[in-house]
């Protein structure tokens, strides 16, 4: 197959290093094949973008059909390895601190009543009698620069642009892309030289000799060729075809001299697009619609080009008893590669019709149709935001290493959690706790409300009071803890942890819907900013500032605070002496930097979340979600004591009576062990077996030694356990002030 | 890049029917969250009075958690490529969804629209429009 020369080439594009000339109209495959080449280094070419045989490496992206892509002054190509798969291009290491930046592509957004996928005699006839019946209607056809690549829900057609990504949101869609060729399935289809009978027309077309070509099958028109009949067994050459061998009705091999192989072996339906929309309304006309007979069950060669997947690979497969269509090709791949079945599909259809007397219809299709880029796919995506507090600059400014804990960003620390520790045990930190739940809850019911929702009493909590409260599901399941805080006889103020907070926003106007009760509810997380000012000097601190009388243990009061309105809650995480102000979120910059100029003689230090765990681990206070597990009781963690049984009723009473009974094999227990801390998640082991594994852990600067909470999952309990190769002992929390008097002092 | 600037107001959660009832200032702006739920921007919590009578137990707090600037036609254009819903076409319109993968709010009216989000985003969603300006 080479070229005959005509005139001057339009230009050259460049393939593995070499120049190749080009002529107008050209693409990069009929280029290569113009030059003598192949685009990939075997295997029937198609030239209708239906197959893998083709793909290649264009301007640095891998896949390229290169069928489908014309050829421009200095395109660089590079043709994928005969063997294996094109390798991923390095990517440096990204910083996780930002979100990440990717290659810009644009997205416009159109939309239309009808859409119509390919402008064919169907495609057209399609078109005009929706626009007949006074429907908007928009036709889509690669060769207009139109690719479309995927519906989604919606529906929307995707579509792939050469200046972007078109998003087209439709009522109804209609497919009609047409039938594809079906490629030969027999020894020596990978070698060069095959062609489908509409690629050797394009090729004619184009000018490019093919040498002494033969064709079997449907022959293709205008092209000069020698046709010959029966049935191919098989490709002869080496590297490229040299002869076909086929068969008559007298079962007699004929060999048949050739450089090209021109095979016109049936159409299959071009009906990807549809048979990724499942629900969808999107209909096939024309030939995308039409039922072709399959080709005879493939007896050996190639099935899949994308996956390698040879005859003998299906057969294996039949064999060890996958005997479904979706089944066979899982266990073999035969259809997983890049076409999606566009050469393989028929063929394993007739491999599971003859095996198993049905004939199966085609597996499902998957977005995308088209091998699309990472920046094409995702365009016009976001990543997740992570929201970020008041405090944010302040956090970098004074060095703060933030990272994403429960949607927020935040400090994790600000360079040494040690020296953070020592502030909050020694003399007065602050913590950012702006990303706590905050939700008010109001009305004549709220009560009522929280009764149910809570197992700990409420009615008797006094105003400016709060407590200490597990929430629970149905089955008694810990879903997340807080403090409720009460207002006035009907308005509370309840606390969540970060991570919770939205979930837990949810349960509640969820409840309180379903239990018609008559409350108000309304989300601060967002607009409440809240400092936790922690320590033994932390009231001394609060006095500089205008809290002349804090809060006692377990009280809250609205007051101001260095000039700022904040409600003040009284508590402890840390184990020392606590105050949360929560304040308005414009406001907290004003009041972090007053409160951190006013403790400077105090040793004030901020403390980030790696000091905040160890301190908290230190008084035994579990973290929801990573101390406790999903179906985690209030006795698994021993927190029996947060819970009032003789409640008349709450979320998740019946399933604790129900349980209490039973035995229990799981249990959160604390540890003490010499040394550093094991790694989090580290197995606990008894006797030479795992029973369990560290939920947290932490070397405690003030013990000296390792302190964890983890949990262990086989009875009887062991008293002592092995973590990280060491001798490790059960030991009741909390490791530190265990009669709390300091949080109370 | 977009300046989003806080915006102050109150916020009042209420029975649907004593905000319906409820009349707000000329210069303030009233952003109906939910039918128990609107943010008046630039209104205080006096303004408030009648709710509070209506209804003993609404809520009504000092609202500045929320940032937002105001867009004019090009700038709404621009931003309308970064939003996947329908934007309503009549006005004045108030509409909540993801612009730009950011939860966020759009005030709609004659000849421009309010673009808001809780301030937490306000890094994110200008970020990601920066083009919007």
């Amino acid at each position: 197959m080479s070229d005959t020369p005509t005139s001057a080439p339009a230009g050259r594009i460049v393939v593995d290093g070499l120049p190749i000339p080009y002529e107008t109209g050209d693409t990069v495959a009929v280029a290569i094949m113009r030059s003598g080449g192949h685009p990939k280094h075997g295997g029937t070419v198609c030239l209708g973008g239906d197959c893998p045989n083709c793909s290649a490496i264009v301007d640095g992206v891998p896949y390229v059909r290169t069928c489908q892509t014309a050829a421009t002054p200095g395109l660089m190509v590079r043709r994928h390895p005969a063997v294996g798969n094109p390798s991923f291009p390095a990517v440096a290491q990204p910083d996780i601190t930002r979100t990440p930046v990717t290659d810009h592509v644009s997205v416009s957004r159109a939309s239309a009543d009808i859409v119509v996928i390919g402008s064919g005699p169907s495609g057209v006839a399609a078109a005009t009698s929706a626009s007949a019946d006074g429907h908007s209607v928009m036709v889509l056809d690669a060769h207009d620069g139109n690719e479309v690549v995927a519906i989604y829900g919606g529906p929307t057609v995707i579509v792939r642009r050469p200046e972007g990504m078109l998003h087209v949101h439709a009522l109804r869609v209609v497919v009609a892309t047409g039938a594809a060729e079906i490629h030969p399935v027999c020894p020596g289809n990978n070698l060069r030289g095959i062609v489908t009978a509409r690629a050797a027309e394009q090729l004619h077309a184009a000018g490019i000799n093919l040498g002494n070509a033969v064709s079997i099958g449907n022959a293709p028109v205008g092209v000069p060729c020698t046709p010959i009949t029966g049935i191919i067994v098989r490709f002869e050459g080496s590297g490229s075809v040299s002869a076909v061998v086929t068969v008559g009705d007298d079962d007699v091999e004929v060999t048949t001299p050739c450089t090209t192989a021109i095979v016109g072996l049936g159409l299959a339906p071009r009906d990807m697009l549809s048979r990724m929309s499942g629900g969808l309304p999107v209909g096939l006309v024309g030939q995308a619609a039409e039922k072709f007979a399959l080709p005879p069950c493939p007896t050996a060669g190639t099935v899949c080009p994308c996956s390698r997947v040879e005859v003998e690979d299906l057969e294996g497969v039949w064999a060890r008893g996958f005997h479904e269509l979706e089944l066979v090709k899982r266990a073999s791949l035969c259809g997983t590669g890049t076409c999606q079945g566009g050469v393989c599909g028929p063929h394993l259809r007739a491999f599971v019709a003859h095996h198993s007397g049905a004939e199966p219809e085609m597996f499902t299709a998957r977005p995308a149709t088209r091998q699309i880029t990472l920046a094409e796919a995702s365009a016009d995506t976001y990543t997740d935001v992570f929201r970020r507090s008041p405090l944010h600059d302040e956090h970098l400014a004074l060095g703060g290493q933030l990272d994403r804990f429960g949607g927020w960003w935040r400090p994790w620390n600000y360079g040494n959690h040690e020296v953070e520790y020592w502030a909050v045990r020694e003399a007065v930190s602050l913590g950012d706790v702006s990303t706590l739940g905050k939700l008010v809850v109001s009305g004549p019911d709220a009560v009522e409300l929280l009764e149910r929702l809570y197992p700990t009493t409420v009615a008797d909590i006094k105003p400016g009071r709060s407590r200490y409260v597990l929430l629970l599901n149905e089955r008694g399941h810990l879903i997340d803890d807080g403090m409720i805080c009460r207002e006035t006889d009907s308005r509370f103020v309840l606390t969540f942890t970060s991570g919770g907070a939205a979930n837990a926003e949810m349960w509640v106007r969820d409840w309180a819907e379903t239990w018609g009760l008559q409350v108000h509810i309304l989300d601060r997380t967002m607009s409440l900013a809240a400092i936790n000012v922690t320590g033994p000097l932390a009231a001394t601190l609060l006095q500089r500032v205008g809290l002349v009388d804090p809060p006692k243990f377990l009280q809250h009061r609205h007051d101001t605070v260095a000039g700022v309105p904040c409600h003040v809650m009284r508590l402890s995480f840390t184990g020392e002496a606590s105050f949360e102000l929560h304040h308005a979120a414009d406001r907290s910059v004003e009041l972090w930097r007053a409160l951190m100029e006013a403790g400077r003689d105090l040793g004030i230090k901020p403390h980030g979340l790696q000091a905040l765990f160890g301190l908290r681990l230190e008084k035994g206070h579990v973290i929801v979600g990573m101390d406790s597990e999903l179906d985690s009781t209030p006795r698994r963690l021993d927190m029996d004591w947060a819970v009032k049984m003789d409640k008349p009723d709450f979320l998740g009473k019946t399933a604790l009576v129900r349980t209490a009974s039973l035995p229990d094999h799981r249990r959160l227990f604390g540890f003490t062990m010499e040394g550093r801390a094991p790694t989090e998640g580290s197995p606990i082991w008894s006797d030479g077996n795992v029973v369990g594994h560290v939920a947290s852990s932490f070397t405690s600067p003030l013990l000296g030694h390792a302190v964890m909470l983890g949990w262990l999952k086989h009875t009887p309990f062991p008293e002592r356990v092995q973590i990280d190769g060491r001798e490790a002992s059960v030991a009741q929390p909390p490791f530190y002030d265990p009669k709390g008097r300091r949080a109370r002092a | 890049m977009l300046a989003l600037d806080t915006l102050h107001g109150i916020r009042v959660v209420a029975s649907p029917s004593a905000l319906d009832a409820a009349s707000w200032p000329d210069n303030t702006t009233v952003l109906r969250l939910a039918p128990d739920d609107v943010f008046v921007i630039g209104a205080t919590i006096e303004h408030a009075a009648v709710i509070a009578t209506a209804d003993a137990d609404a809520i009504i707090v000092a609202e500045s958690g929320f940032v937002g600037c105001w867009l004019h036609n090009d700038a709404l254009a621009e931003v309308a490529t970064h939003i996947e819903w329908h934007i309503p076409t009549h006005r004045p319109a108030f509409a909540q969804g993801y612009v730009a993968g950011v939860p966020a709010k759009l005030w709609l009216t004659d000849d421009r629209a309010l673009l808001l989000c809780a301030s937490p985003y306000a890094h994110d969603l200008s970020e990601r429009l920066k083009g919007s300006a």
